[in-house]
């Protein structure tokens, strides 16, 4: 009696084993499938644990395994390859130049670090056109630098100097620009882009154009319901939102498997009937592919794609967090992993593209330009106090307002049928 | 002049501003085919077709933040709420992400989001709020609130020329109780200016939206005792009309303010400070609230009517201070 309960039990029937059941629904199975452009696929489990009366996160499963090479891209020559190198480099030593800024106390706030990131932001915004859009997350500071704001910029704002994007009023990646670099600016809370770009998606396409408008989410933050009702809104409305699902694991100190029950992100296309695809968050070649795909996608009017890109976030939530909730081995399986070292060694040692010398100049050249950048930015004023007033509305005369892409397109007026007065609601 | 109701004049208003400008456009729940629950974009998808009357998911957050970017492209969305009850739904985007947008970066929001606001239609306590107050609260805002159909409509045009975020509460109790003459040659009424919707001399009632009409009528009753009641309709209550308000209690010395929003925090404590700062010296008695209670909206028909501020309670009230 006891073993046949145990036989019926939930667990097993859901596991498909009731063979006449399976067999029936056969026909009505539904099937979906998830690219997945990962060499290697990275299986270990977080637990939280108690130890000698502490709680803490204990990791289980491989993490031996060896890196994978970089996977051939698609579509990148060599000069596109060695420009993403460049902004990796960038993104990262001024993320650095940042890290001392803020021990010599130049820094107001705290500083957001990217690190271990840097292929996946700054390889998704490489495949953006100038006229698409795109709109960053606190960490996504390369794709700011390849959409055209400079290591000064983001400094200066981080620092809160009168010369920064925002003049002093907002820090960190908060700024934007709707004139040239077609940036949207983001707020700190979570998710809240992925309406604004399908809205700008929406704008363009009323005016004659489809555009790719690229955004960004983290683990944590795809929690947030306004992440699901931007993306269905995309959805419905196919417009070409290119959503990269950073899960780098953490989301502030809360592990990913406390965020959500799927096995990969990239499944929740499925619920919005969109395509999603998986990408390894370190390799520049995958991130780059899956987003010129996706955005292809878009300028053809075929709507949104999601991209999960699976990485690590290398650092604390923000500096004052040292991250020691973080089992070490997991730090080390990713240190393996770097973004920047795979791609050199790619450059330098697979494809030829960059002789170690060469390397060594280019890193030179980048260092250069930061330090350029960084004592300009050290050098430059903070704003006056008085410039916190003003500019709370638009006044007459400070932006004149026009479609970005031409003129709305509008249907011919059709013969006015009379208007029915009566209210659909009881509410009278 | 034709007449048109509170609401036909406000779908006259979008329908004339989309014809006018090829960059306005509608997004909402259930405003396509059907016209929206309350009709008012009712006929606009056979005329504009689908592409600029768009039926949205029942995600109000994705509404917001869809109108802000489609305006950061240089269009002028008109975001229908289908109650401004549901708008606490999207509060972050209004709040954080477009009203500090261009203070923030730069970046002007030239859109409206408009809905039916208001009770005494015994909507209950989810279809009968008056949420202007969280959004007067907002720098960034500008926050509308007609009384009239030839405001209404005047209101509507001017809201969508606006190169600001504009909140526009539709009071549905006069959605098609009141009728105007409402021209139709091309006008706007301006944003942030008030009007005197009655002249008098002894007293004022400074007020917006349905209480308009209450005021109103009180002021008839008032005018049989021999108290003559001067009417200021603020039209906008964000940025508000200081100097309007600051005349009329030079001129009479004497002050009702009468809102149908809930007392604590509501629009007349902060016109009883304008009035403090403006114009102390002036007044000849203490300022009155006559508010609706600090409750939500209750049902049922005989719990609504003594919630809401009545005429009866301006005539009081009114006859109170005359004494003064």
């Amino acid at each position: 009696m006891k073993k046949k309960a145990k036989k019926n039990s939930p667990r097993n029937s859901s596991n498909g084993r009731d063979r006449r059941l399976s067999e029936s629904t056969l026909a009505n199975q539904r099937t979906y499938t998830i690219a997945d452009y990962r060499l290697e696929k990275p299986s270990f489990k977080l637990r939280q644990v108690c130890k000698d009366d502490a709680t803490c996160y204990e990791i289980e499963g491989d993490l031996t395994a060896p890196v994978s090479p970089i996977r051939e891209s698609k579509y990148l020559d060599k000069k596109q390859c060695l420009e993403i190198y460049r902004w990796m480099l960038l993104n990262r030593k001024m993320e650095t130049a940042l890290e001392n800024l803020y021990k010599q106390g130049k820094v107001v706030g705290g500083v957001y670090f990217g690190l271990g990131q840097e292929a996946c932001s700054c390889a998704s915004a490489y495949a953006l056109r100038p006229d698409d859009w795109m709109g960053p997350m606190i960490r996504n500071q390369g794709s700011l630098l390849v959409r055209g704001f400079t290591a000064r910029d983001i400094m200066m704002q981080y620092m809160a100097k009168a010369g920064s994007p925002t003049k002093g009023r907002d820090a960190s990646s908060h700024f934007g620009d709707i004139e040239k670099r077609n940036v949207a600016a983001p707020i700190s809370t979570l998710g809240d882009l992925i309406p604004v770009l399908a809205g700008v998606a929406l704008g363009a396409r009323l005016q004659g154009r489809n555009i790719a408008v690229m955004t960004y989410i983290g683990d944590g933050g795809q929690s947030t319901g306004v992440t699901y009702e931007g993306l269905n809104f995309a959805a419905v409305q196919n417009l070409g939102v290119v959503l990269f699902v950073e899960n780098n694991l953490w989301g502030y100190s809360t592990p990913a498997d406390m965020q959500f029950r799927v096995k990969d992100l990239a499944e929740r296309a499925i619920a919005y009937g969109i395509p999603g695809i998986i990408v390894d968050g370190t390799d520049a070649g995958q991130v780059y592919d899956a987003a010129h795909e996706a955005c292809e996608r878009a300028r053809r009017g075929e709507g949104p794609t999601l991209i999960e890109a699976k990485m690590m976030r290398m650092k604390g939530h923000a500096i004052h967090d040292a991250a020691d909730y973080v089992p070490k081995p997991l730090f080390e399986y990713w240190r393996k992993r770097d973004p920047i070292t795979r791609f050199a060694n790619y450059l330098v040692k697979a494809k030829k593209w960059l002789t170690p010398s060469e390397n060594e100049k280019l890193i030179a050249d980048v260092d250069r330009e930061l330090e350029a950048d960084r004592d300009f930015a050290v050098a430059s004023p903070m704003p006056e106090p008085e410039s916190a007033a003003g500019g709370v509305y638009c006044e007459q005369g400070c932006h004149e307002i026009k479609p970005k892409y031409g003129t709305p397109q509008t249907k011919a007026a059709t013969q006015r049928r009379p208007t029915r007065m009566e209210a659909a609601v009881h509410l009278k | 002049m034709p007449q048109l109701t509170y609401l036909e004049a406000i779908r006259q208003g979008i329908s004339e501003e989309m014809e006018r400008d090829p960059a306005v456009f509608c997004l909402g729940e259930d405003i396509g085919i059907y016209g929206g629950a309350f009709k008012v974009t009712d006929g606009f998808i056979d005329r504009f077709g689908p592409e600029r009357v768009i039926d949205t998911p029942i995600a109000e957050s994705a509404i917001v933040g869809a109108a802000f970017g489609a305006a950061l492209t240089g269009m002028r969305p008109v975001a229908e709420f289908q109650f401004m009850d549901f708008i606490g739904c999207a509060f972050n985007q209004i709040v954080n992400m477009v009203a500090k947008a261009h203070y923030r970066w730069g970046a002007p929001a030239p859109l409206v989001i408009r809905g039916p606001s208001g009770g005494n239609v015994h909507g209950g306590p989810f279809h009968s709020q008056n949420p202007e107050m969280y959004f007067v609260h907002t720098p960034g805002l500008k926050v509308v609130c007609p009384a009239t159909a030839y405001d209404a409509k005047g209101l509507i045009k001017a809201s969508i020329r606006d190169n600001n975020p504009v909140i526009f509460f539709e009071h549905k109790y006069l959605y098609r109780r009141i009728k105007d003459e409402v021209p139709s040659e091309d006008y706007i009424v301006p944003l942030g200016k008030a009007r005197v919707a009655r002249e008098g001399s002894d007293l004022s009632i400074i007020t917006y939206a349905a209480m308009v009409h209450v005021a109103m009528e009180a002021a008839e009753i008032l005018a049989k005792d021999g108290i003559d009641a001067e009417i200021v309709d603020l039209r906008t209550v964000s940025p508000l009309d200081r100097q309007s308000i600051a005349n009329t209690v030079r001129k009479t010395n004497k002050v009702i303010l009468l809102h149908e929003d809930v007392h604590t925090g509501g629009l007349a404590g902060e016109i009883a400070a304008i009035i403090n700062e403006e114009v102390f010296d002036d007044l000849d008695g203490p300022i009155v609230r006559i508010t609706a209670q600090d409750s939500p909206v209750p049902f049922s028909p005989p719990q609504e009517q003594y919630f809401l501020p009545k005429v009866s309670d301006v005539v009081r009230e009114a006859r109170r201070l005359k004494e003064y």
